[in-house]
Protein backbone atom coordinates (compact mmCIF):
# COMPACT_ATOMS: atom_id res chain seq x y z
CA UNK A 1 0.00 0.00 0.00
CA UNK A 2 1.47 3.21 -1.43
CA UNK A 3 1.09 5.80 1.74
CA UNK A 4 2.76 8.34 0.10
CA UNK A 5 -0.05 7.96 -2.55
CA UNK A 6 -2.78 8.41 0.61
CA UNK A 7 -0.90 11.27 2.06
CA UNK A 8 -1.32 13.19 -1.24
CA UNK A 9 -4.57 12.54 -1.85
CA UNK A 10 -5.90 13.73 1.86
CA UNK A 11 -3.44 16.51 1.13
CA UNK A 12 -5.17 17.84 -1.74
CA UNK A 13 -8.90 17.21 -0.49
CA UNK A 14 -7.80 18.87 2.53
CA UNK A 15 -6.20 22.22 0.85
CA UNK A 16 -8.97 22.42 -1.90
CA UNK A 17 -12.93 22.51 -2.18
CA UNK A 18 -13.43 19.00 -3.18
CA UNK A 19 -15.31 17.03 -0.71
CA UNK A 20 -15.10 13.45 -2.47
CA UNK A 21 -12.26 12.03 -4.06
CA UNK A 22 -12.05 8.62 -5.31
CA UNK A 23 -9.12 6.73 -7.19
CA UNK A 24 -8.72 3.01 -8.72
CA UNK A 25 -5.83 1.31 -9.73
CA UNK A 26 -4.86 -2.26 -10.08
CA UNK A 27 -8.15 -3.46 -8.17
CA UNK A 28 -7.49 -1.18 -5.55
CA UNK A 29 -9.95 1.63 -4.80
CA UNK A 30 -8.81 4.72 -2.55
CA UNK A 31 -11.61 7.29 -1.14
CA UNK A 32 -11.10 10.09 0.68
CA UNK A 33 -13.78 12.23 1.84
CA UNK A 34 -14.34 15.58 3.30
CA UNK A 35 -17.07 16.07 5.84
CA UNK A 36 -18.44 19.93 6.12
CA UNK A 37 -20.07 20.64 8.98
CA UNK A 38 -21.13 23.84 9.40
CA UNK A 39 -21.02 24.34 12.87
CA UNK A 40 -18.08 24.32 15.57
CA UNK A 41 -15.02 21.49 14.42
CA UNK A 42 -12.77 21.01 12.22
CA UNK A 43 -12.58 19.23 9.21
CA UNK A 44 -11.18 15.81 9.10
CA UNK A 45 -10.51 14.11 5.86
CA UNK A 46 -11.30 11.05 6.43
CA UNK A 47 -9.80 7.99 4.36
CA UNK A 48 -11.98 4.94 3.45
CA UNK A 49 -10.22 2.23 1.66
CA UNK A 50 -11.74 -0.93 0.01
CA UNK A 51 -9.86 -3.43 -2.36
CA UNK A 52 -12.82 -4.34 -5.04
CA UNK A 53 -10.76 -7.53 -5.09
CA UNK A 54 -11.24 -9.07 -2.05
CA UNK A 55 -14.46 -9.67 -0.06
CA UNK A 56 -13.10 -9.84 3.43
CA UNK A 57 -12.74 -6.10 5.12
CA UNK A 58 -9.28 -5.25 6.23
CA UNK A 59 -10.62 -2.25 8.32
CA UNK A 60 -9.07 -1.78 11.77
CA UNK A 61 -10.94 -1.77 14.95
CA UNK A 62 -9.50 1.66 15.60
CA UNK A 63 -9.95 4.06 13.25
CA UNK A 64 -6.33 5.21 11.81
CA UNK A 65 -5.00 7.73 13.66
CA UNK A 66 -8.26 10.18 13.23
CA UNK A 67 -8.32 12.94 16.66
CA UNK A 68 -11.66 12.89 17.20
CA UNK A 69 -12.05 15.01 20.14
CA UNK A 70 -14.45 14.53 22.59
CA UNK A 71 -16.39 17.64 21.91
CA UNK A 72 -19.55 17.52 20.70
CA UNK A 73 -19.84 17.90 16.83
CA UNK A 74 -22.62 21.21 17.08
CA UNK A 75 -24.72 22.37 20.10
CA UNK A 76 -27.63 20.24 19.66
CA UNK A 77 -26.03 17.18 18.43
CA UNK A 78 -25.79 14.32 20.77
CA UNK A 79 -22.88 11.20 20.39
CA UNK A 80 -24.00 8.11 21.80
CA UNK A 81 -20.87 6.25 22.60
CA UNK A 82 -20.56 2.67 23.32
CA UNK A 83 -19.61 2.12 27.42
CA UNK A 84 -18.08 -1.65 26.64
CA UNK A 85 -15.88 -3.22 23.95
CA UNK A 86 -17.98 -5.70 22.24
CA UNK A 87 -20.14 -6.12 19.45
CA UNK A 88 -23.00 -4.16 18.19
CA UNK A 89 -26.59 -5.16 17.08
CA UNK A 90 -29.25 -3.48 15.78
CA UNK A 91 -32.12 -5.58 16.97
CA UNK A 92 -32.42 -7.98 20.41
CA UNK A 93 -32.49 -11.26 17.81
CA UNK A 94 -31.31 -11.80 14.07
CA UNK A 95 -34.83 -12.02 12.97
CA UNK A 96 -36.45 -9.17 14.90
CA UNK A 97 -36.55 -5.43 14.06
CA UNK A 98 -34.17 -2.95 14.76
CA UNK A 99 -34.60 -1.15 18.13
CA UNK A 100 -34.78 2.21 16.34
CA UNK A 101 -34.45 4.00 12.71
CA UNK A 102 -33.14 7.00 11.26
CA UNK A 103 -35.59 9.98 11.99
CA UNK A 104 -37.64 7.98 15.50
CA UNK A 105 -37.96 9.93 18.27
CA UNK A 106 -36.42 8.64 21.36
CA UNK A 107 -37.00 9.52 24.57
CA UNK A 108 -33.60 9.87 27.59
CA UNK A 109 -33.84 5.69 28.78
CA UNK A 110 -35.22 4.30 25.49
CA UNK A 111 -33.16 1.24 24.20
CA UNK A 112 -30.87 2.13 20.83
CA UNK A 113 -29.30 -1.20 20.61
CA UNK A 114 -27.48 -4.11 21.67
CA UNK A 115 -23.46 -4.50 22.85
CA UNK A 116 -22.91 -7.98 23.44
CA UNK A 117 -19.58 -8.71 24.97
CA UNK A 118 -18.68 -12.16 27.04
CA UNK A 119 -21.91 -13.91 25.46
CA UNK A 120 -23.58 -11.16 27.89
CA UNK A 121 -26.88 -8.87 25.68
CA UNK A 122 -25.72 -5.37 26.97
CA UNK A 123 -28.87 -3.01 26.25
CA UNK A 124 -27.40 0.16 25.89
CA UNK A 125 -29.65 3.14 26.51
CA UNK A 126 -29.92 6.73 25.88
CA UNK A 127 -28.71 9.32 27.84
CA UNK A 128 -31.12 12.14 26.18
CA UNK A 129 -34.24 12.84 24.60
CA UNK A 130 -34.34 13.75 21.10
CA UNK A 131 -34.32 12.10 17.14
CA UNK A 132 -31.64 10.03 15.53
CA UNK A 133 -30.26 11.52 12.81
CA UNK A 134 -27.51 9.32 12.13
CA UNK A 135 -26.42 5.76 12.72
CA UNK A 136 -22.33 5.16 13.28
CA UNK A 137 -21.71 1.87 14.17
CA UNK A 138 -22.43 -0.88 11.62
CA UNK A 139 -24.72 -4.05 12.56
CA UNK A 140 -23.07 -7.43 13.82
CA UNK A 141 -19.14 -5.32 14.04
CA UNK A 142 -17.08 -4.79 16.57
CA UNK A 143 -17.26 -1.79 18.46
CA UNK A 144 -14.51 -0.52 21.35
CA UNK A 145 -15.01 1.68 24.42
CA UNK A 146 -16.61 5.20 23.69
CA UNK A 147 -16.87 4.42 19.87
CA UNK A 148 -19.73 6.74 18.75
CA UNK A 149 -22.81 4.37 17.65
CA UNK A 150 -25.35 7.17 17.10
CA UNK A 151 -26.49 10.90 16.33
CA UNK A 152 -29.00 12.25 18.50
CA UNK A 153 -30.66 15.53 17.75
CA UNK A 154 -32.11 17.18 21.14
CA UNK A 155 -33.88 20.28 21.08
CA UNK B 1 1.32 -22.10 17.17
CA UNK B 2 -1.31 -18.96 17.96
CA UNK B 3 -2.38 -16.88 15.63
CA UNK B 4 -3.34 -13.96 17.48
CA UNK B 5 -1.96 -12.50 20.70
CA UNK B 6 -3.46 -10.05 22.81
CA UNK B 7 -1.27 -7.94 24.50
CA UNK B 8 -2.93 -6.86 27.95
CA UNK B 9 -0.30 -4.66 28.88
CA UNK B 10 0.95 -0.92 27.75
CA UNK B 11 3.90 1.23 27.56
CA UNK B 12 7.71 -0.65 27.14
CA UNK B 13 6.92 -4.39 28.16
CA UNK B 14 3.65 -4.05 25.36
CA UNK B 15 6.21 -3.10 22.77
CA UNK B 16 8.98 -5.77 23.88
CA UNK B 17 5.87 -8.33 23.70
CA UNK B 18 4.77 -7.17 20.37
CA UNK B 19 8.06 -7.40 18.76
CA UNK B 20 8.64 -11.05 19.43
CA UNK B 21 5.40 -12.08 18.29
CA UNK B 22 5.99 -9.99 14.92
CA UNK B 23 9.17 -12.14 14.74
CA UNK B 24 7.59 -15.12 15.46
CA UNK B 25 4.97 -14.13 12.47
CA UNK B 26 2.22 -13.78 15.51
CA UNK B 27 -0.92 -10.92 14.80
CA UNK B 28 -0.59 -8.82 17.97
CA UNK B 29 -3.76 -6.94 19.26
CA UNK B 30 -3.16 -4.06 21.69
CA UNK B 31 -5.25 -2.86 24.16
CA UNK B 32 -5.53 0.61 25.21
CA UNK B 33 -7.17 3.65 27.84
CA UNK B 34 -8.41 6.17 26.23
CA UNK B 35 -5.30 7.90 28.01
CA UNK B 36 -3.13 6.21 25.80
CA UNK B 37 -4.39 6.44 22.29
CA UNK B 38 -0.91 8.08 21.85
CA UNK B 39 1.05 5.38 22.49
CA UNK B 40 3.21 3.40 20.82
CA UNK B 41 1.95 -0.06 21.04
CA UNK B 42 -0.96 1.03 20.02
CA UNK B 43 0.73 2.00 16.79
CA UNK B 44 3.33 -1.17 16.32
CA UNK B 45 0.37 -3.71 17.04
CA UNK B 46 -1.40 -5.18 13.88
CA UNK B 47 -4.94 -4.16 15.48
CA UNK B 48 -6.01 -1.74 18.38
CA UNK B 49 -9.39 -1.82 20.85
CA UNK B 50 -9.94 0.85 23.47
CA UNK B 51 -10.84 -0.66 26.23
CA UNK B 52 -11.83 2.11 28.82
CA UNK B 53 -11.01 5.87 30.34
CA UNK B 54 -8.32 6.33 31.86
CA UNK B 55 -7.76 4.69 35.44
CA UNK B 56 -6.00 1.59 35.26
CA UNK B 57 -9.05 -0.44 37.29
CA UNK B 58 -11.30 0.82 34.74
CA UNK B 59 -9.04 -0.50 31.46
CA UNK B 60 -6.05 -2.28 31.90
CA UNK B 61 -7.39 -3.90 34.97
CA UNK B 62 -10.89 -4.78 33.83
CA UNK B 63 -11.45 -8.49 32.94
CA UNK B 64 -14.45 -7.85 30.88
CA UNK B 65 -13.14 -5.42 28.47
CA UNK B 66 -10.33 -7.34 27.43
CA UNK B 67 -12.03 -10.35 27.19
CA UNK B 68 -14.39 -8.96 25.16
CA UNK B 69 -11.85 -7.17 23.06
CA UNK B 70 -9.48 -10.69 22.57
CA UNK B 71 -13.09 -12.02 21.49
CA UNK B 72 -14.29 -9.46 18.65
CA UNK B 73 -10.61 -9.70 17.48
CA UNK B 74 -10.52 -13.21 17.34
CA UNK B 75 -6.87 -13.71 19.31
CA UNK B 76 -6.35 -16.66 20.57
CA UNK B 77 -3.87 -15.88 23.41
CA UNK B 78 -3.32 -13.34 25.79
CA UNK B 79 -0.04 -12.11 27.30
CA UNK B 80 -0.50 -9.80 30.52
CA UNK B 81 3.10 -9.16 30.32
CA UNK B 82 4.32 -7.53 34.29
CA UNK B 83 2.01 -6.39 36.87
CA UNK B 84 -1.84 -5.67 36.01
CA UNK B 85 -3.70 -8.98 35.41
CA UNK B 86 -0.07 -10.99 35.02
CA UNK B 87 -0.57 -12.44 38.64
CA UNK B 88 -3.83 -12.73 38.93
CA UNK B 89 -5.24 -15.94 39.28
CA UNK B 90 -9.13 -14.91 38.65
CA UNK B 91 -7.76 -13.76 35.46
CA UNK B 92 -6.44 -16.64 34.27
CA UNK B 93 -9.24 -18.94 34.80
CA UNK B 94 -11.85 -16.67 33.10
CA UNK B 95 -9.05 -16.73 30.58
CA UNK B 96 -9.16 -20.62 30.30
CA UNK B 97 -12.95 -20.90 30.21
CA UNK B 98 -13.08 -18.61 27.46
CA UNK B 99 -11.18 -20.77 25.73
CA UNK B 100 -8.06 -17.84 25.18
CA UNK B 101 -4.51 -18.93 25.97
CA UNK B 102 -3.41 -17.33 28.74
CA UNK B 103 0.44 -16.78 29.00
CA UNK B 104 1.27 -17.48 32.66
CA UNK B 105 0.56 -19.98 34.97
CA UNK B 106 -2.77 -21.66 36.00
CA UNK B 107 -4.75 -20.49 38.47
CA UNK B 108 -3.92 -23.26 41.33
CA UNK B 109 -0.16 -21.86 40.39
CA UNK B 110 -0.78 -18.40 41.00
CA UNK B 111 -2.70 -19.07 43.89
CA UNK B 112 -0.21 -21.35 45.59
CA UNK B 113 2.44 -19.01 44.70
CA UNK B 114 0.80 -16.14 45.90
CA UNK B 115 0.03 -17.15 49.50
CA UNK B 116 3.52 -16.58 50.70
CA UNK B 117 3.46 -18.72 53.95
CA UNK B 118 2.50 -21.64 51.74
CA UNK B 119 5.24 -20.93 48.87
CA UNK B 120 7.95 -21.25 51.69
CA UNK B 121 6.25 -24.42 53.16
CA UNK B 122 6.27 -25.79 50.04
CA UNK B 123 9.78 -25.14 49.29
CA UNK B 124 11.05 -25.89 52.89
CA UNK B 125 9.44 -29.30 52.47
CA UNK B 126 11.05 -29.72 49.03
CA UNK B 127 14.55 -29.23 50.75
CA UNK B 128 15.12 -25.73 49.22
CA UNK B 129 16.30 -23.15 51.79
CA UNK B 130 14.31 -20.95 53.47
CA UNK B 131 14.55 -18.31 55.72
CA UNK B 132 14.43 -20.26 59.03
CA UNK B 133 11.38 -19.03 61.66
CA UNK B 134 8.22 -20.70 63.25
CA UNK B 135 5.84 -23.04 61.77
CA UNK B 136 3.43 -20.53 61.70
CA UNK B 137 1.68 -17.75 64.00
CA UNK B 138 3.00 -17.84 67.17
CA UNK B 139 0.15 -17.17 70.21
CA UNK B 140 2.46 -16.59 73.43
CA UNK B 141 5.68 -14.60 73.99
CA UNK B 142 7.06 -17.46 75.70
CA UNK B 143 6.80 -19.77 72.48
CA UNK B 144 8.45 -17.06 70.91
CA UNK B 145 11.61 -16.32 73.03
CA UNK B 146 12.30 -20.08 72.34
CA UNK B 147 12.05 -20.27 68.66
CA UNK B 148 14.28 -16.92 69.02
CA UNK B 149 16.59 -19.03 71.14
CA UNK B 150 16.93 -21.75 68.85
CA UNK B 151 17.36 -19.55 65.52
CA UNK B 152 19.67 -17.02 66.54
CA UNK B 153 19.21 -13.36 67.50
CA UNK B 154 18.51 -11.25 65.44
CA UNK B 155 14.95 -11.98 64.40
CA UNK B 156 11.96 -9.84 62.93
CA UNK B 157 8.65 -10.43 64.39
CA UNK B 158 6.40 -10.33 61.60
CA UNK B 159 2.20 -9.89 61.25
CA UNK B 160 0.63 -12.85 59.12
CA UNK B 161 -1.60 -10.67 57.14
CA UNK B 162 0.87 -8.17 56.69
CA UNK B 163 3.11 -6.08 54.37
CA UNK B 164 4.35 -2.31 53.55
CA UNK B 165 6.60 -2.55 56.85
CA UNK B 166 3.50 -2.31 59.74
CA UNK B 167 3.92 -4.97 62.59
CA UNK B 168 7.20 -5.52 61.86
CA UNK B 169 9.56 -5.74 64.71
CA UNK B 170 13.60 -6.31 64.67
CA UNK B 171 14.83 -7.86 68.17
CA UNK B 172 18.79 -7.53 68.49
CA UNK B 173 18.72 -9.66 72.02
CA UNK B 174 16.33 -11.85 74.46
CA UNK B 175 15.96 -8.90 76.30
CA UNK B 176 13.86 -6.55 74.20
CA UNK B 177 11.95 -9.76 72.94
CA UNK B 178 8.21 -9.40 75.12
CA UNK B 179 7.92 -5.87 74.67
CA UNK B 180 8.91 -6.35 70.65
CA UNK B 181 6.13 -9.15 70.52
CA UNK B 182 3.53 -7.09 72.28
CA UNK B 183 3.79 -4.08 70.14
CA UNK B 184 3.78 -6.11 66.89
CA UNK B 185 0.82 -7.99 67.91
CA UNK B 186 -1.00 -4.53 68.26
CA UNK B 187 0.32 -2.49 65.48
CA UNK B 188 -0.60 -5.58 63.15
CA UNK B 189 -4.46 -5.35 65.02
CA UNK B 190 -4.90 -2.16 64.06
CA UNK B 191 -3.33 -2.05 60.87
CA UNK B 192 -4.62 -5.30 59.09
CA UNK B 193 -7.51 -6.13 61.58
CA UNK B 194 -5.51 -9.44 62.35
CA UNK B 195 -2.82 -10.01 65.36
CA UNK B 196 -1.54 -12.55 64.22
CA UNK B 197 2.69 -12.86 64.22
CA UNK B 198 5.23 -15.17 63.09
CA UNK B 199 8.42 -15.20 63.35
CA UNK B 200 11.51 -15.28 61.07
CA UNK B 201 15.33 -15.01 61.08
CA UNK B 202 16.35 -11.26 60.43
CA UNK B 203 18.59 -11.40 57.48
CA UNK B 204 20.14 -7.91 57.82
CA UNK B 205 21.14 -6.05 54.58
CA UNK B 206 20.61 -9.01 52.27
CA UNK B 207 21.59 -9.27 48.95
CA UNK B 208 18.70 -9.54 46.07
CA UNK B 209 19.43 -12.46 43.78
CA UNK B 210 16.90 -14.18 42.37
CA UNK B 211 17.15 -16.85 39.40
CA UNK B 212 15.27 -17.31 35.92
CA UNK B 213 13.83 -20.32 35.51
CA UNK B 214 11.82 -22.00 32.61
CA UNK B 215 9.68 -25.12 32.26
CA UNK B 216 8.28 -26.40 29.40
CA UNK B 217 4.66 -28.46 29.39
CA UNK B 218 7.12 -31.23 28.78
CA UNK B 219 8.17 -31.58 32.69
CA UNK B 220 11.83 -30.00 31.60
CA UNK B 221 12.53 -27.10 34.02
CA UNK B 222 15.93 -25.03 33.28
CA UNK B 223 18.13 -22.36 34.91
CA UNK B 224 19.30 -19.15 33.34
CA UNK B 225 21.19 -17.96 36.36
CA UNK B 226 20.91 -15.11 38.21
CA UNK B 227 20.50 -11.18 38.79
CA UNK B 228 21.03 -9.17 41.30
CA UNK B 229 18.57 -6.60 42.47
CA UNK B 230 20.05 -5.70 45.62
CA UNK B 231 20.05 -1.67 44.36
CA UNK B 232 16.82 -0.76 45.82
CA UNK B 233 14.86 2.40 46.77
CA UNK B 234 12.17 1.77 48.80
CA UNK B 235 11.97 -1.77 47.78
CA UNK B 236 12.10 -0.79 43.94
CA UNK B 237 14.16 -2.32 41.61
CA UNK B 238 16.78 0.37 40.60
CA UNK B 239 19.56 -1.48 38.84
CA UNK B 240 20.04 -5.07 38.36
CA UNK B 241 22.76 -7.22 36.63
CA UNK B 242 23.73 -10.49 35.72
CA UNK B 243 25.98 -12.26 37.14
CA UNK B 244 25.77 -10.81 40.26
CA UNK B 245 29.18 -9.85 41.92
CA UNK B 246 28.68 -12.14 45.12
CA UNK B 247 28.01 -15.62 42.91
CA UNK B 248 31.32 -17.75 41.82
CA UNK B 249 30.22 -20.74 39.50
CA UNK B 250 29.54 -23.01 42.80
CA UNK B 251 27.22 -21.05 44.66
CA UNK B 252 25.53 -19.86 41.20
CA UNK B 253 25.18 -23.93 40.73
CA UNK B 254 24.14 -24.60 44.21
CA UNK B 255 21.19 -21.57 43.64
CA UNK B 256 20.52 -22.84 40.68
CA UNK B 257 19.96 -26.44 41.56
CA UNK B 258 17.61 -25.41 44.41
CA UNK B 259 15.65 -23.14 42.14
CA UNK B 260 15.05 -25.95 40.00
CA UNK B 261 14.34 -27.92 43.04
CA UNK B 262 11.65 -25.67 43.46
CA UNK B 263 10.11 -25.01 40.50
CA UNK B 264 10.01 -29.03 39.76
CA UNK B 265 8.15 -29.45 43.45
CA UNK B 266 5.15 -27.33 42.22
CA UNK B 267 5.64 -29.01 37.84
CA UNK B 268 6.40 -25.05 36.90
CA UNK B 269 5.48 -24.28 33.57
CA UNK B 270 6.20 -21.23 31.62
CA UNK B 271 9.11 -17.83 32.79
CA UNK B 272 9.12 -17.66 36.04
CA UNK B 273 11.83 -16.10 38.78
CA UNK B 274 12.74 -17.65 42.16
CA UNK B 275 13.97 -14.71 44.73
CA UNK B 276 17.06 -15.80 47.47
CA UNK B 277 18.14 -13.62 49.86
CA UNK B 278 21.75 -14.08 50.08
CA UNK B 279 23.57 -13.50 53.70
CA UNK B 280 26.70 -12.00 53.89
CA UNK B 281 28.53 -15.42 54.80
CA UNK B 282 26.77 -16.21 51.19
CA UNK B 283 24.26 -18.56 52.82
CA UNK B 284 20.86 -17.73 50.35
CA UNK B 285 17.04 -18.32 51.51
CA UNK B 286 13.88 -18.96 49.69
CA UNK B 287 11.78 -15.42 49.52
CA UNK B 288 9.74 -15.95 47.03
CA UNK B 289 8.48 -17.26 43.10
CA UNK B 290 7.40 -14.41 40.66
CA UNK B 291 5.20 -16.82 38.24
CA UNK B 292 5.41 -14.12 35.30
CA UNK B 293 7.79 -12.50 32.99
CA UNK B 294 10.18 -9.44 35.00
CA UNK B 295 11.18 -5.93 34.04
CA UNK B 296 14.88 -6.95 34.20
CA UNK B 297 14.29 -9.74 31.91
CA UNK B 298 17.18 -8.18 29.10
CA UNK B 299 20.36 -8.29 31.82
CA UNK B 300 19.61 -12.22 31.36
CA UNK B 301 18.98 -12.18 27.81
CA UNK B 302 22.29 -10.59 26.96
CA UNK B 303 24.00 -12.75 29.46
CA UNK B 304 22.51 -16.18 28.17
CA UNK B 305 22.07 -15.20 24.39
CA UNK B 306 18.27 -15.90 24.59
CA UNK B 307 15.07 -14.49 24.07
CA UNK B 308 12.99 -14.80 26.81
CA UNK B 309 9.61 -14.02 25.68
CA UNK B 310 9.78 -16.22 22.82
CA UNK B 311 10.76 -19.28 24.71
CA UNK B 312 7.94 -17.93 27.15
CA UNK B 313 5.47 -18.20 23.86
CA UNK B 314 6.62 -21.00 22.49
CA UNK B 315 6.53 -23.06 25.83
CA UNK B 316 2.80 -21.59 26.32
CA UNK B 317 2.14 -23.00 22.55
CA UNK B 318 3.09 -26.46 23.98
CA UNK B 319 6.44 -26.67 21.98
CA UNK B 320 10.14 -27.05 23.33
CA UNK B 321 12.31 -24.60 24.66
CA UNK B 322 14.56 -23.74 21.52
CA UNK B 323 17.22 -21.76 22.93
CA UNK B 324 19.09 -23.85 26.17
CA UNK B 325 20.97 -22.41 28.74
CA UNK B 326 24.82 -22.07 28.41
CA UNK B 327 27.71 -20.27 30.35
CA UNK B 328 27.03 -17.10 30.77
CA UNK B 329 28.82 -14.84 28.68
CA UNK B 330 30.22 -11.19 29.81
CA UNK B 331 28.06 -9.07 31.95
CA UNK B 332 25.19 -6.77 31.88
CA UNK B 333 23.59 -4.17 33.86
CA UNK B 334 20.00 -2.99 33.12
CA UNK B 335 19.11 0.83 34.62
CA UNK B 336 15.38 1.93 34.70
CA UNK B 337 14.88 5.17 33.48
CA UNK B 338 11.94 6.71 35.65
CA UNK B 339 10.18 10.15 34.84
CA UNK B 340 11.12 11.11 38.32
CA UNK B 341 13.25 14.05 39.68
CA UNK B 342 15.58 12.81 42.02
CA UNK B 343 16.78 16.02 43.06
CA UNK B 344 13.10 16.53 44.88
CA UNK B 345 12.84 13.15 46.05
CA UNK B 346 12.23 10.68 43.41
CA UNK B 347 8.59 12.95 42.72
CA UNK B 348 6.62 11.96 39.50
CA UNK B 349 7.29 14.06 36.33
CA UNK B 350 4.86 13.30 34.05
CA UNK B 351 4.63 15.88 31.14
CA UNK B 352 5.35 16.07 27.19
CA UNK B 353 8.98 14.95 25.82
CA UNK B 354 10.25 17.84 23.89
CA UNK B 355 13.18 16.08 22.58
CA UNK B 356 14.78 12.35 23.01
CA UNK B 357 17.48 10.40 21.85
CA UNK B 358 18.26 7.07 23.10
CA UNK B 359 22.24 5.85 23.12
CA UNK B 360 23.53 3.50 20.99
CA UNK B 361 25.79 1.14 19.38
CA UNK B 362 27.76 -2.41 20.68
CA UNK B 363 26.00 -3.64 23.56
CA UNK B 364 23.39 -1.08 24.36
CA UNK B 365 19.82 -1.51 23.91
CA UNK B 366 16.63 0.57 24.82
CA UNK B 367 13.43 -0.92 25.95
CA UNK B 368 11.35 2.36 25.63
CA UNK B 369 8.03 3.72 24.30
CA UNK B 370 8.68 7.18 24.68
CA UNK B 371 9.32 9.47 21.34
CA UNK B 372 9.61 12.74 20.50
CA UNK B 373 6.63 14.65 21.35
CA UNK B 374 4.91 12.30 23.74
CA UNK B 375 2.94 12.79 26.43
CA UNK B 376 3.44 10.43 29.61
CA UNK B 377 0.30 10.41 31.49
CA UNK B 378 0.31 10.40 34.85
CA UNK B 379 -2.24 7.60 35.62
CA UNK B 380 0.50 4.73 35.28
CA UNK B 381 4.29 3.80 37.18
CA UNK B 382 6.69 5.88 35.83
CA UNK B 383 8.93 3.88 33.97
CA UNK B 384 9.86 5.61 30.44
CA UNK B 385 12.79 3.26 29.59
CA UNK B 386 15.59 0.80 30.37
CA UNK B 387 19.01 0.83 29.66
CA UNK B 388 20.51 -2.17 29.06
CA UNK B 389 24.43 -2.84 27.94
CA UNK B 390 26.45 -5.63 28.01
CA UNK B 391 30.30 -5.74 28.28
CA UNK B 392 32.98 -8.46 28.26
CA UNK B 393 33.14 -7.89 31.85
CA UNK B 394 31.94 -5.89 34.73
CA UNK B 395 34.44 -3.22 34.27
CA UNK B 396 33.99 -3.14 30.61
CA UNK B 397 29.89 -3.15 31.53
CA UNK B 398 29.95 0.03 33.99
CA UNK B 399 32.59 2.16 31.48
CA UNK B 400 29.84 1.03 28.64
CA UNK B 401 27.27 2.14 30.69
CA UNK B 402 28.73 5.39 32.02
CA UNK B 403 29.04 6.24 27.86
CA UNK B 404 25.30 5.00 26.97
CA UNK B 405 23.77 7.42 30.19
CA UNK B 406 25.89 10.27 28.72
CA UNK B 407 24.48 9.99 25.79
CA UNK B 408 21.00 9.16 26.62
CA UNK B 409 18.84 12.83 26.30
CA UNK B 410 15.17 13.18 27.44
CA UNK B 411 14.28 16.54 27.89
CA UNK B 412 10.85 18.53 28.73
CA UNK B 413 10.54 15.83 31.83
CA UNK B 414 12.80 15.11 34.86
CA UNK B 415 14.42 11.85 34.56
CA UNK B 416 16.68 9.66 36.78
CA UNK B 417 19.77 9.18 34.18
CA UNK B 418 21.67 12.09 36.45
CA UNK B 419 21.12 9.73 39.37
CA UNK B 420 22.18 6.89 37.68
CA UNK B 421 25.46 8.36 36.71
CA UNK B 422 26.26 9.28 40.20
CA UNK B 423 25.48 5.70 41.30
CA UNK B 424 28.60 4.90 38.89
CA UNK B 425 30.72 6.88 40.87
CA UNK B 426 30.19 5.42 43.85
CA UNK B 427 33.34 3.44 45.08
CA UNK B 428 31.43 0.22 46.36
CA UNK B 429 29.11 0.46 43.72
CA UNK B 430 31.81 0.23 41.49
CA UNK B 431 33.66 -2.49 43.56
CA UNK B 432 30.57 -4.85 43.27
CA UNK B 433 30.39 -3.95 47.22
CA UNK B 434 26.98 -3.75 47.51
CA UNK B 435 23.57 -4.61 49.44
CA UNK B 436 19.82 -3.80 49.49
CA UNK B 437 21.34 -1.00 51.87
CA UNK B 438 23.07 0.42 49.68
CA UNK B 439 20.54 3.43 48.65
CA UNK B 440 19.99 4.11 52.11
CA UNK B 441 23.51 4.97 52.98
CA UNK B 442 24.10 6.28 49.55
CA UNK B 443 21.19 9.12 50.43
CA UNK B 444 23.03 10.07 53.13
CA UNK B 445 26.53 10.82 51.81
Amino acid sequence: MDLNLIKKLVKIVDTSEITDLEVEENGLRIKVAKKLRTFRTYDQPQVVIGNSSLQESTEKIAPAKETNSAVEIAENVHEIKSPIVGTFYRAPAPDADSYVQVGDTISQGAVLCIVEAMKLMNEIESDVSGKIIKILAENGKPVEYNQPLFLVQTS
Amino acid sequence: MFDKILIANRGEIALRIIRTCKELGIKTVAVFSEADRESLHVTFADEAVCIGPAPSKDSYLKIPAIISAAHITGADAIHPGYGFLAENANFSEICAESDIKFIGPSPQMIKSMGDKAFAKNTMRKTGVPVVPGSDGVIKESSEGRSIAEEIGYPVIIKASAGGGGKGMRVVWERSEFDNAFQMAQNEAGSAFGNSEVYIEKFVENPRHVEIQVLGDSFGNIYHYGERDCSVQRRHQKLIEESPSPALDQKLREKMGDAAILGAHSVNYEGVGTIEFLLDKNKNFYFMEMNTRIQVEHPVTEYVYDVDLIRQQILVAAGEKVETLPKQPNGHSIEFRINAEDPEKGFRPSPGKITSVHFPGGFGVRVDSHIYNSYSIPPYYDSLIAKLIVWGQNREHALARARRALEEFVVEGIKTTIPFHLQVLQDKRFLKGNFDTGFLDNFFKD
